[in-house]
């Protein structure tokens, strides 16, 4: 996807529609970070809407998204998996950038997503992961927060295949990386489950390369692919 | 006779009361990430965690839940959000297992249509039972007033998880009784907030308590089971 006029501007609206077909493959990536400029008068916003069919494979990893100062941004992702789709999907938040060099000068960050697995009986919620940064309204940066770490990253995949063992084997590649992450399961739901990884750093190279090494598992393990490497610099 | 709010009020102490045996006592609910990795050392870092829980996962999560069902959203829909949005999973667990036990207490003590319903949905599996949804039916039942049920909910919470801390950082217990009396104030400021938070709100919990909660799965050793 190329970002459209370098980056998202106050009041912009993106609609994106996605849907891969039964037994189909599709790598989603952006052709360079999303830029989120200042946004007087009205926030910018992205909607995603993404549906993936029997035995469907989407890996979503777009560039990190930097929010300018005076920014206020509003993402909403909703995913339709079936319990045979397989879903992997990376996204690296930073600090943003402002003149005075200072970190979290935007005014909001939200990011939705919701994933709903589609059966026979109907479509049951299997994750709600909400994002909201608000930097004038408190102190993010702190305890019980972003705990002095400037970037988040995560990662949600959803498979049949997922398991508390993946969860461990997630946990362990995290040993080498220079961030604080927590991995853990959502309830299953249709006979597929989630796994949601989460991570602060302070860099945005750093959670790549440990969301890297966690994609690169799951790519060879499951579809015999090497790992990702789309060589955009 | 007592009037109808003295009624409802000694119900809601009942309710609220930390000896109500729901298990709350084998709880953290993640704080005991933070002891283990000495960022939560005495009362006044125990203080700086409490106040973001109660402005950020019991505002957002807990109490944003009991707020909807006030604003009569179905149990069930409820129940299934909150399932997917307690991501992490000893979280999750926590609060269907104090859930479950508030709806078996809650059936014999105070028993209404809408608890018996909620149980019965959860003894089918069609719901999980979580915490915060199992004290707000039983507290509209009883004719709490909203903003009432959510600062008592919320003040229940810190009472309980400021007990535990008492027992695991450890803290005397004045200390404890002076961060009860702060953790007021952020309770006052959470329920103001969660009445003007939109649906879209639901669960933008931190990223940082919730890591602490996930790797809690990973502590070697723990008091606790959250």
């Amino acid at each position: 996807m190329v970002n459209p006029g370098g980056a998202y501007l106050g009041a912009d609206l993106y609609v994106i529609d996605v849907e891969v077909a039964d037994g189909a493959r599709l790598l989603l990536t952006t052709q360079s970070a999303t830029k989120i400029y200042r946004t007087p008068g009205s926030f910018a916003e992205q909607r995603m809407t993404l549906r993936l069919g029997e035995g469907a494979q989407l890996e979503l990893a777009p560039d990190q998204l930097i929010a300018y100062r005076e920014a206020s941004y509003r993402q909403d992702t909703r995913i339709t998996v079936r319990p045979s789709s397989s879903l992997v999907m990376a996204e690296v938040v930073t600090p943003g950038w402002s003149p005075d060099r200072a970190s979290f000068r935007y005014e909001e960050l939200r990011l939705r997503n919701e994933i709903r697995v589609e059966t026979p009986e109907g479509a049951g919620l299997l994750a709600l992961d909400n994002l909201l940064i608000r930097p004038p309204l408190n102190d993010v940066t702190g305890m019980g927060f972003m705990e002095g770490y400037s970037h988040l990253g995560s990662l949600v995949v959803v498979d049949a295949r997922v398991d508390q063992a993946l969860a461990d084997e997630f946990h362990a590649l995290t040993a080498g990386h220079d961030a604080c992450t927590g991995v853990s399961l959502t309830a299953s739901v249709g006979g597929t489950t989630g796994l949601v990884l989460r991570s602060l750093s302070n860099s945005t190279e750093e959670l790549n390369r440990l969301l890297g090494a966690c994609t690169a598992l799951l790519r060879d393990r499951w579809h015999g692919q090497a790992p990702l490497n789309l060589r955009k610099y | 006779m007592p009037n109808t709010a003295t009624s409802y009020q000694l119900a809601l102490q009942q309710l609220t009361d930390s000896a109500l045996p729901t298990g709350a006592f084998a709880h953290s609910l993640g704080f005991e990430t933070y002891i283990e990795r000495g960022l939560v050392h005495d009362e006044a870092s125990f203080g700086v965690w409490l106040s973001a829980f109660i402005g950020q996962q019991l505002t957002y999560s807990d109490g944003l839940a009991i707020r909807f069902l006030y604003e009569d959203v179905p149990v069930s829909e409820l129940d299934s959000l909150l399932t997917a949005q307690l991501l992490p999973r000893q979280l999750r667990e926590a609060s269907t297992k104090m859930g479950t036990r508030l709806l078996e207490i809650g059936s014999e003590v105070f028993p209404s249509p809408e608890l018996a319903e909620y149980r019965e949905l959860v003894t089918a599996g069609r719901a999980a039972g979580h915490q915060p949804l199992a004290f707000a039916v039983v507290a509209r039942s009883l004719g709490v007033p909203r903003t009432e049920a959510l600062a008592a909910y919320l003040f229940a919470a810190a009472t309980s998880l400021t007990q535990n801390a008492v027992r695991a950082i450890p803290l005397g217990q004045n200390a404890g009784q002076r961060l009860l009396r702060t953790a007021s104030d952020g309770v006052a400021a959470a329920v103001e907030r969660i009445g003007r938070l939109a649906p879209d709100d639901f669960g933008a919990v931190s990223p940082g308590l919730e890591i602490s909660q996930m790797r809690h799965e990973r502590q070697r050793a723990r008091m606790f089971m959250s």
